[in-house]
């Protein structure tokens, strides 16, 4: 069943039009978790899948508001406070991988991937993999791996706007068109998206977001040469550009400044398929991709230029994919690659432009030993310049006790390679004391610099024994299963355990003679996170569709913990100022991980009379805050940790869990017409603090036009 | 085993006891009385905002308060050159009477534990100051993630306000000037010592700290 799906490679889309969620719950198909397209309730690993037509009932525009209402997903700030970034089972989002037709999305501020980048109106779906997936996607596959598969040209002619305008003067903006025959089609996409922001602390200088606007255009055309081969490119372009206004401080005075921030990227992916026969075809691709972001800021007292930064970065990507079936029973894929990547930042100092390359191969066995058993395995080997070599294997199996019930299992190790940051880093702030951060490519040259010219006053840590840095590792595993009752309940259970070594982490090397420290990075640093992930699926009738989502979370460090366990934590109580030894249940875990996540969904979609509409509830179970502001350790350290220890334990403040309630109603009044009404966060849940992005109560109409011919 | 080498070391005690007593009977050995002093001046001054420019503390004296745990009494600074005072302060700055600080045989020795944990001074292992490369006990902040050497104060504010909160489980175990000990716990460096530390509000350079003196010269240290 799998097998003969994928052999149709081409066709399945057309063949199962994700419009309507009949025909999606029996043939959703997903690439992400193989490469290749496989149904998804048949995959060995733990997935999940957000259709185009969900994306449009809960009338989401960017991809955080999407992944925020996903179990197990939390979309976080990053560590400035500011933005969006996705936690996927307890990992930060420096650790999962975020693509766009299985191409990474780069440009990472402080390791995290801005999600409100991603425009969702011209999205077929999003495919979610737990579980590290370095073993087919190599570096920050560690937690898992969403995908976002835009939009291809359907048969026909169409074209499609849509516009939306809520609160906080948000105006998007989409147009979209297609046409496409059988040997070519193109479908373009553009959106823009306005918005005044929104202001938590009125009482402080400039907004807690602050206005800004961003264009997209993306687009993928295909021309088939020959039935067996076909030549698809795709591309993408966007923009953002945000007026500033901060309050900083200045040599410890506070200033107001303004001014402007503004990022691009842009992308090019050509795709070649060739099937060679009936039992083998090849793929090669080469992805190209650029990153950009300026920020200025000037004085208010006298507009003299008080900051200015740029970072660029590029990605650039030729691989080729080889997919061999063996009989019925066995499908082989690998591939190899060449990555060339480049920072150019005024961040690091001055560094200047930085490169390093990695060269990977990897290969996949698919096998189906009997109707009702699979087994998946493959493993990845990348070489990197800078930190060596990476093998990451991974297996997994199902199992099918009867078609109601079944089992899975999978085991992988992920990586993720160090960051610009780590590497490059030249970097001295004057405030606060006074300190620098070396990365450690830079760190021995710059001490030795220091070292003659008399400024090193005592090392705290032997610089020579300052290794290169090597990729932080993980080992996982996941099991669970799927049971269904009936034919109306689903009940899917996953229970997982993630093992994570090599964790860098900033190291105090040297003293000045002026007794400011030198820092720079080591992997020191070990933690793990486990939990169970489960979803209760009900459709009690034909246009009614009821889900329960929980995750219950563990997220420590190991080393924490065994220091707890050993004694050596203590506690102050702040009323009585006693001290005592903190016990092992009393250790919470890392920051900002909640114990218990969850939610409820209910949605109606009614085709024939054209109405559709969702009420969700998200609940986020009480978590730890960290500071938001970053600091030199790059480790967050809490504003109100009270009892004179700096881990997260029970009797530290909490941020209290909390509900969100959104809602959405829409009708299709004429074919092709539909109207949409909605508000997210109905009572108006905020943390201005702690939680920046999360705006208040959202309300919203839109309205969109689809014009399709055969 | 905790607890075992509690009550090992309780009898232990109450053996010692008993036999002092049976020597002596007419001397009663007193406990020993854990006190805590509150709000010692470490030399505040308010702290005035510069435009353009770090703030600045202009009324500060940039001098030492002195402390002695034999009299638990702060001691004037006219005193500085004698064997009068154990330990000073000055902000984050703690030094104490030997090495390059002062004319006396004092040290430190930290240790780690809940106050009534540290029962014994240790016989030797004393660090004395040694300006200005190196003291007894550190003036900056613990890293965050590091283990502590010399450090009491960790800074649990964000990197634009630094809040100086004592590690909880670090107690230094003094050496004094004219010999005998001490053992000590800093609990807080803000005035009153509040629950819940707003350094925009809280006067900061005041500590509040809980010390046990044994009068008799030796290294126990339990009451």
């Amino acid at each position: 069943m799998i097998f003969s799906i994928s052999v149709n490679l081409l066709k399945a889309q057309e063949k199962f039009p994700v419009d309507s969620l009949r025909t999606v719950e029996l043939q959703e198909v997903m690439v992400t978790a193989t490469r290749n397209e496989r149904v998804v309730g048949a995959l060995p690993m733990p997935v999940s899948l957000i259709s185009q037509s969900q994306i449009r009932t809960i009338g989401s525009l960017r991809l955080n508001d999407v992944l925020a209402e996903q179990t197990g997903l939390v979309v976080v700030p990053q560590v400035n406070g500011l933005g969006n970034g996705l936690q996927l089972q307890g990992f930060n989002p420096d650790y999962t991988l975020i693509l766009i037709d299985g191409e990474p999305i780069i440009g990472r501020n402080t390791g995290s991937l801005e999600l409100s980048r991603v425009a969702v109106g011209n999205i077929k779906q999003i495919e979610i993999v737990k579980g590290p997936s370095s073993s087919l996607y190599g570096s920050e596959a560690l937690a898992g791996v969403v995908n976002i598969i835009t939009d291809r040209p359907a048969p026909g002619r169409r074209l499609g706007f849509h516009t939306r305008y809520g609160t906080n003067q948000s105006l998007d903006m989409n147009i979209e068109g297609g046409v496409s025959a059988d040997r070519m089609g193109i479908y373009l996409f553009a959106n823009r998206y306005i918005t005044d922001g929104y202001d938590l602390s009125p009482d402080s200088y400039g907004n807690t977001v602050s206005p800004f606007s961003n264009t997209t255009f993306s687009g993928k055309s295909f021309y088939k040469f020959n039935p067996s081969t076909e030549l698809t490119v795709a591309g993408r372009y966007f923009e953002e550009r945000q007026v500033l206004k901060f309050e900083v401080e200045s040599n410890g005075s506070n200033v107001l400044t303004y001014g402007t921030g503004t990022s691009q990227d842009w992308n090019l992916n050509p795709v070649l398929i060739h099937r060679f026969n009936d039992r083998f075809q090849a793929t090669a691709r080469l992805y190209s991709t650029r990153f950009k972001t300026q920020t200025e800021l000037n004085l208010e007292r006298d507009q003299s230029l008080y900051y200015q930064d740029f970072f660029h970065q590029t990605f650039t990507r030729p691989e080729v994919v080889g997919e061999y079936f063996i009989q019925d029973k066995h499908i082989l894929t690998f591939g190899g690659g060449h990555i060339l990547e480049s920072v150019n930042t005024s961040r690091y100092g001055d560094s200047g432009i930085q490169r390093q390359h990695t060269t990977y191969g990897f290969f996949q066995w698919e096998w189906q030993p009997s109707s009702r058993w699979s087994v998946i395995s493959g493993g990845r080997y990348d070489f990197n310049s800078i930190y060596g070599s990476q093998f990451s294997p991974k297996f997994s199996t199902r199992y099918e006790i009867s078609d109601r019930l079944s089992f899975k299992v999978s085991s992988g190790v992920g990586f993720k390679s160090p960051d610009f940051r780590q590497l490059y880093f030249n970097f001295f702030n004057s405030a606060g004391g006074g300190y620098s951060v070396l990365g450690t490519v830079v760190a021995q040259a710059r001490l030795s610099e220091l070292e003659a010219a008399g400024q090193i006053d005592s090392y705290l840590f032997d610089p020579s024994t300052l290794k290169e840095l090597q990729a932080e590792r993980s080992f996982s595993v996941n099991m669970g299963g799927q049971w269904k009752p009936t034919s109306r309940i689903d009940i899917d259970l996953n229970l997982f355990r993630n093992s994570i070594d090599n964790l860098i982490e900033t190291q105090p090397i040297a003293l000045t003679t002026s007794n400011q420290s030198i820092f720079s990075y080591r992997n020191i640093k070990r933690a793990f996170t486990q939990g169970l992930e489960t979803t209760v699926n009900y459709k009690p009738s034909k246009h009614w569709q009821l889900s329960v989502g929980y995750q219950l979370l563990f997220a420590k460090d190991k080393d924490v913990l065994n220091s707890v366990r050993r004694g050596e934590i203590f506690w102050r109580d702040p009323q009585t100022l006693a001290t005592q030894r903190l016990q092992p249940q009393e250790y919470f875990g890392l920051y900002n991980r909640s114990r218990h996540m969850g939610n409820i969904k209910l949605f109606y979609r009614n085709p024939d009379s054209g109405w559709e509409g969702s009420l969700r509830i998200i609940y986020r179970g009480k978590y730890g805050v960290g500071d938001l502001i970053g600091n030199i350790q790059g480790e967050i350290i809490p504003p109100s940790n009270l009892p004179g220890n700096s881990i997260l334990d029970i009797h530290d403040d909490f941020i209290q869990g909390y509900a969100l309630v959104n809602l959405s109603v829409g009708k299709t009044v004429k074919p092709g017409i539909r109207v949409q009404l909605g508000v997210d966060n109905l009572f108006d849940h905020t943390e201005p603090v702690f939680i920046p992005n999360l705006p208040g109560r959202l309300a919203y109409t839109s309205l969109s036009f689809n014009f399709q011919s055969k | 085993m905790n607890l075992l080498s509690r009550i090992s070391s309780v009898s232990f005690v109450c053996i010692i006891a008993v036999i002092l007593s049976s020597c002596s009977e007419e001397e009663v050995t007193a406990p020993l009385e854990a006190v805590t002093f509150r709000n010692l001046n470490a030399d505040y001054a308010p702290l005035v905002f510069n435009p353009g420019a770090p703030p600045s503390r202009p009324l500060e004296t940039k001098k030492y308060t002195f402390f002695s745990f034999k009299t638990g009494q702060v001691v004037p600074n006219s005193d500085s050159a004698s064997l009068k005072w154990d330990i000073a302060f000055r902000s984050t700055s703690i030094i104490f009477n030997s090495g390059t600080s002062g004319p006396g045989n004092a040290g430190v020795v930290f240790a780690s534990g809940t106050f009534d944990e540290v029962t014994e001074a240790p016989e030797a292992g004393y660090s004395i100051d040694n300006s200005p490369t190196a003291f007894a006990v550190s003036s900056r902040a613990l890293a965050s993630g590091a283990t502590p050497t010399n450090e009491w104060w960790q800074n649990t504010g964000s990197s634009q306000s630094t809040i100086v909160s004592p590690i909880a489980g670090r107690i230094i175990i003094v050496r004094l000037a004219e010999g005998g000990y001490a053992k000590m716990e800093i609990l807080s460096y803000y005035e009153n010592a509040p629950a819940t530390i707003n350094n925009t509000v809280d006067k900061d350079r005041f500590y509040t700290f809980r010390y046990l003196y044994q009068p008799n010269g030796g290294r126990v240290l339990s009451n």
